[in-house]
This record gives C-alpha cells, structure tokens and sequence, in this order.
C-alpha cells in the first residue's frame, strides 16, 4: 500500500538517510520555496529532536513509524513557545503558551513538526490570499490560488516539503485546498480529533484534519490524534482504524446529490468527469442511487450565518488587552475598537459585522434562528440518506482554483465556491478529499462516526479511478 | 436596555457597516422554507452528559506557560503589567 510515512521511516531504519539530513532538506526547501507557504520554520527544534532520533537509530533502538517524520501545521494550532498568528495583524508576534492536543498526540508519536503554515486569516477565507504573508500559490499552477483556507498546508504536502500537514476545517478548509492541489485531505467526524488549541473559527463544526499523499497516511495520523479528550467536552472515545479493515470493500450502494450535478454553477468539465466517475463505480457492480438535498444557496447560506455568529463571539477576546498588537487610545473602550479596526483584515472584519448582524434583537429569529432550524433539517437529510446509501460522493468543488486577485474582489461568489463542502460541515461528516476524479478530485462522505468506510471507499477508488 | 446599538459598537470596530455580500446571504436564509421551526430540540446539539463532565478543579499552569502568558502581555511598566485606562460610565 503507497505510504510516504512507511517510505521513509524504512529509509531512517536502514540507514539510507539520518533524519537531520531529512529534517534539514524539508527545512530548505520550504525556505527556498516561491509558493507562500511558510509562516515561520523550527528550526532549533526540529533539528534537535531529529538528531535525538538519529542517536536512537545509532544504538541500534527501534523506532515507532511517525519517529522522525517532518511535518507542518497550520498556523491556528497552539505549539508551545512558537509563534501562532492566524495569518493575522492582530497576533503576528503571538506565541502559543500551550501545545494544541492534536499536535501533542504527533509529537508523543515522534513525529516533528518543521513549519508554521500560512492560511487565510482565522481561517476566513477559501483561497489563502486573506493573509498577511501574501497569497498561497497553487502547487501546480502558481498563477491560481492555493485555496484555503488551509492552503499552506495542501500546497506544502502537494510539493513535498512536508511528509503530511494538519489543517483545520470548518466550512472546507481541509478538502478544497487537498482538491485544488490534488493531495488527500480529511475533515474527520466532528469530535474525533480534540479541538483544545486549535485558535476557534466557527466552534460547532471546527475539525482539526490531516492532508497526506495516500490514504495510508491520513489513516496513520488520522489514528494518532483521534480519541476523547476531557480538555474538549465534544470529544468521543473512537476506535483505532486498522490497515486491514480498509483493503477490501464491501460498499454495495453509493448516492449523488443531483441538484450538486444539475446546477448551472457548476464547470461542464467538472461535471462530465464526475458522471464519468459515477459509470465507473457502476461498473464495478455498485448501485448508484440519486439522492434529493438543499439548494446551494441554501447550503452556503446556512452555513455562513451560523460560522460568522460563532466567529464574532469566538474572536470578541481578541481586544489587544492581554496579547496581540494593542493599540492604546483615550480609553479601554477606545482602545479595543482601534486596535480591531487596524489589526483585523477586511474579509475578518465583514464576518464579525455579519455574525454581530444576526445575534442582535430583531434579526436573531428571521436569520439565526432559522439557520439553526435548517442545520437541523439538512442533519435529518443526511440521517434518511444513510439508510439508503453507504457512501455519497460529490464533487470538491463547482470550478477551478481562481486567479490570485480574483477571490478577493468578490466575496459572494467565494462563499457560494463553498456549495460542496459546507453541507456536511453542517452535518459533522466524516468527509475525505480524493485526489481522482475531477479536476479539483471528489469528496466521499460516510455516516457520523463512520470515518473507516470513508478511507474504505478511497482506498477501492485508487484502483478503480 | 433600550439603547439600540449599531454593528460597529457591538463589533468594536470603527465604522463597520453591514456589507452586501453577507446581507444577500441573510436573504437566502430569510426566505427558505423550514420545516423544522423547534432548532432546541434536536440531535445537532452536542450535549456533554452529566456524568461525563470534567472535574472541577484549577489546573496549575506550568512555569514556562506563566512566562509566556507574561511575555505576550502587550505593555509592561516597572514590572507591572499595564492595561489601558478604564472610564466608568
């Protein structure tokens, strides 16, 4: 089965090359590199515990399979003592005081973690140009965007400056950026993976997700940082997903949503590959089963109403009076409201205002209230829909990456860009990016908590696409 | 309270307006069909069980996180951490 991790973690064990030399190439190269995609490397520390797993090697001990694997992370996650700034004015000279439960899970594993990557600010974005290291350049085109806003990390995997990067996912943070690079990104069931020292966006559908080069990779890590954490109460206790139990498939029906293939939105090329797609699963003898859902529109509605809610309550602490780059004025109140007007970017600013929008008396019943009601109704969809089918797969995405310049001109049409993804953000789906399929690869969605048969479906794909 | 605020004050943010873009999401939402109007009663809440909530206690922070959290702090003056002045209103 291909595995980088297994790749390299051979190489280390024979000998073929000493992790310093490993961790120091990858380090390199992300400085050398003309895509955008670093917000700060690690170096001191990376070097250290590279050389301490070399030492290991040398004495002739055994190493686990994530020792001395180089890897990133997006720059929202907590590492102790190294900076974290979303992306951001506000908390460009932050630096976390704790370590992220995700992150401590890898470093426990020995995994080393080689760069701070850079995404849209907060996470408020869907192509990485909101950010104030400059706009993330697509791996495989430069002039489109990387997209976001995890695209730092999409874009690192895809060139192989990182072994595999954890991004976070809220709307389609993960998938897209996996899409338009065309690597592998999972957004886990919402609870699998301890959101404790991820820097908060949307709360209620926040999920912390790998982005690898091959299925094995995302279920390796996907494994290590899985599991109930009492730092974050909507955690669940999950089993270990075993390398077996995703080699053979026994998924007999898969659904689509026809509205997501019949809309005028969508790229015909797109669409003539995912049809394409579908007659193949045909095929191989599955029953492919048309399934009724929302309206796009509706889709993305829903899910900004509730994200930018969440987000202004989340991000109200960010007032430059503990950390941050306060701006002091003529008094407190003063003061908090220079120091976000001047550290908070456009997009971040437009998302408060809307969130504070729909929070307040008189707006709260017609539009928060009912994007509730709605997140609940399309939750029901999903249920009804999983008593039919095992699997559904969609499209990542309605279109090719943009140009850099053209997402940021635009805000309507980045948000309804998310028309794919943000369903089963809504839903807490276990949803993984495959890079087959389309142009920007297709998303396979199981039933909550059934994150197994999504990495069983992809890895059945790899051989049938 | 009867005073009507406006986005920019209950956002902190200096002349913040209301933008197009977001209000035609609000239209959607405003016009959508639910059938579903009860939103307190369903399973997309992520409720924590009485028996499962952790303990309440103070979890000491560690040496190195207290210096850090000293480090972040924006202004500092004769070793005392300064906050910006506080009206009473």
């Amino acid at each position: 089965m291909e595995s980088q991790i297994h790749k390299i973690h051979q190489q280390l064990v024979n000998k073929e090359i000493s992790c310093t030399q490993l961790v120091q190439e990858k380090l390199e190269a992300l400085k050398a590199n003309t895509n955008n995609t670093v917000n700060s490397t690690l170096d001191d520390t990376a070097i250290n515990l590279a050389k301490k797993i070399d030492h290991k090697i040398a004495n002739g001990e055994a190493i686990g399979l994530l020792e001395g694997i180089p890897f990133g992370i997006k720059d929202v996650f907590m590492l102790q003592g190294t900076t974290t700034t979303a992306s951001s004015e506000l908390l460009k000279n932050y630096k976390s005081a704790y370590t992220a439960t995700a992150i401590q899970k890898l470093l426990d594993a020995g995994a080393i973690p080689i760069v701070k990557e850079n995404c849209d600010s907060f996470g408020h974005g869907s192509s990485s140009e909101n950010t104030i290291f400059g706009a993330v350049k697509n791996a495989i085109n430069p002039d489109l965007v990387g997209g976001g806003s995890s695209g730092g990390s999409a874009v690192n995997v895809a060139k192989d400056y990182t072994v595999f990067s954890i991004g976070g996912d809220t709307g389609g943070s993960v998938r897209q950026p996996a899409g338009y690079n065309h690597v592998y990104g999972l957004k886990p069931t919402y609870g699998r993976i301890s959101r404790y020292g991820l820097m908060a966006y949307a709360s209620s559908t926040d999920c912390v997700g790998p982005i690898a080069k091959s299925v094995e990779d995302i279920r390796i890590v996907l494994n290590v940082m899985s599991g109930k954490d009492i730092k974050d109460q909507t955690t669940y206790v999950s089993e270990s997903i075993p390398k077996e139990s995703i080699l053979h498939s026994d998924i007999k029906t898969v659904g689509y949503f026809k509205n997501f293939v019949e809309s005028e939105a969508i790229d015909p090329k797109i669409k003539e590959d995912f049809l394409a797609t579908i007659e193949k699963i045909k095929a191989k003898g599955i029953e492919v089963k048309e399934l009724d859902f929302f309206k796009s529109d509706i889709l993305v509605s829903t899910y900004y109403t509730l994200a930018m809610a969440e987000t202004a309550s989340n991000l109200s602490r960010l007032d430059g009076s503990n950390y941050g780059n306060r701006i002091d004025d003529k008094n407190l109140k003063e003061s908090y409201a220079i120091t976000r007007s001047e550290n908070f970017s456009e997009e971040t600013k437009r998302r408060i205002v809307g969130g504070n929008q729909v929070l307040s008396q008189g707006f709260s019943d017609e539009i928060y209230l009912k994007g509730l009601a709605l997140r609940d109704a399309i939750a029901e969809n999903f249920e009804k829909d999983f008593e039919e089918v095992d699997i559904i797969i969609s499209p990542v995405t309605p279109n090719t990456p943009p140009k850099i310049g053209n997402s940021l001109k635009d805000p309507l049409a980045m948000y309804l860009s998310d028309a794919y993804t943000v369903g089963f953000s809504l839903g807490q789906l276990p949803t993984l990016t495959v890079p087959k399929g389309t142009e920007t690869g297709l998303q396979i969605t199981a039933a909550k908590t059934n994150d197994e048969l999504v990495l069983k479906f992809a890895n059945f794909l790899k051989d049938t696409l | 309270m009867s005073k009507i605020m406006t986005v920019d004050i209950l956002s902190s943010i200096k002349g913040a307006q209301p933008s197009e873009a977001v209000s035609k999401l609000f239209d959607v939402i405003k016009n959508a069909q639910s059938t579903n109007n009860n939103s307190f009663n369903n399973k997309g809440n992520n409720c924590v069980s009485l028996n499962d909530l952790r303990d309440d206690i103070v979890v000491e922070s560690s040496a190195i996180e207290k210096q850090i959290i000293i480090e972040n702090f924006p202004k500092e003056k004769n070793g005392y951490l300064v906050v910006s002045k506080i009206i009473e209103e």
